[in-house]
């Protein structure tokens, strides 16, 4: 199980949904889930890459477009992996299958994209098979769709 | 993981008896050797697992009706932006066809024009052809019999008869051209007044 988890999202109906799917398929000991790249930039600049805090999540699912933001999915994930040292499994969640963006995404160190819908179960479970994979960095990227 | 004091553990059970229980991750986290605590612990996971699938369906739902409702509003607004279009070039269309009536009235109003001018313009010439015509009669018939009956005085030749005809024939000529005259300003005078009336 992960011991600790942060969703960055702007639907905040996709947070309970989040919370409850990952809590029934026992994923996640705790979920912190924010509305914002902003948000997470600055709590990200406090934990990493100096202090290394508790505090910091062990896996960051990070949506693609975060409507009102400065920053959209993959810059948030390039500047967590280039600029925050990179310490955590990080990949992305997002409803669009567009092939350029997903490799966007790799190129900017994602580990893997996680297709959004009203069926996540599925595949957060798929997830949490290959999630220790990601934490040694042994997993290749992978599209759960 | 952690291990909760054995009077905490009674208390929560005395709690369970009272429909109240321990929710949330929480509960994954806590350890005991007490069956009754354990049994207590699955109790309230799965009492927890029911809330959140529950709340996961409507959550679902109201996701879902959401989207739709996003939908709907995306495709309204699609429409109101097609309507307004065509209203807009509905608009542009009448004042097409308004600009286009409008031109036609005038080419209408020109050619009438155009026409009114060539009808008189072709009256004129025919009554200016006519008075011409009967002018040079006038003067030609006039001219000839002055100089028939100047002739016979002039040679002390009969002139009772051709005095009677150039008197007859010049009453007769002067009375036409008169006529003439008169018709021609007959027909001016009706002419302006019909192009003062259009006017």
């Amino acid at each position: 199980m992960i011991n600790s988890l942060m969703l960055i999202d702007d639907e905040n109906l996709f947070h309970l949904v989040f919370e409850d799917a990952c809590s029934l398929l026992d994923i996640t000991i705790s979920l912190e889930a924010l509305d914002s790249s902003d948000e997470a930039d600055r709590k990200f600049k406090e934990w990493f890459p100096d202090n290394e805090s508790d505090d910091r999540p062990e896996c960051v699912f990070v949506d693609l477009n975060i409507i009102g933001s400065s920053y959209d999915g993959i810059e948030m994930v390039r500047k967590i992996n280039y600029e925050y040292g990179n310490g955590c499994v990080i990949g992305i969640i997002s409803s669009s299958q567009d092939e350029k963006e997903i490799e966007k995404a790799k190129k900017v160190g994602a580990q893997f994209w996680i297709i959004k819908s009203d069926d996540i179960e599925p595949r957060l479970e798929e997830f949490r098979e290959d999630y220790d994979g990601y934490k040694n960095r042994t997993a290749p990227f992978k599209v759960y769709k | 993981m952690i291990r909760l004091h054995e009077s905490t553990e009674t208390t929560l059970l005395e709690l369970a008896k009272k429909k109240v229980y321990l929710e949330g991750n929480i509960i994954k986290l806590i350890e005991t050797d007490s069956k009754e605590f354990k049994k207590y612990l699955v109790e309230a996971k799965n009492k927890d697992s029911d809330t959140r699938k529950r709340r996961l369906q409507v959550t679902k739902q109201v996701q879902s009706q959401n989207k739709e409702l996003t939908q709907k509003q995306s495709e309204n607004d699609k429409l109101m932006e097609e309507l307004h279009i065509a209203l807009e070039e509905a608009k542009n269309a009448e004042w097409e066809a308004d600009k286009l009536r409008e031109e036609a009235e005038r080419g209408k109003e020109k050619a009438l024009g155009d026409l009114d001018l060539m009808q008189r313009k072709s009256q004129f010439e025919l009554i200016g052809t006519i008075v011409k015509v009967a002018l040079f009669v006038i003067i030609g018939v006039g001219t000839l019999t002055t100089v028939m009956y100047g002739m016979a005085i002039a040679y002390d030749k009969e002139t009772q008869i051709i005095g009677s005809t150039w008197s007859n024939m010049f009453g007769i000529l002067l009375t036409n051209a008169f006529s003439i005259v008169g018709t021609i300003m007959g027909v001016k005078y009706a002419n302006d007044s019909v192009k003062n009336k259009e006017e």
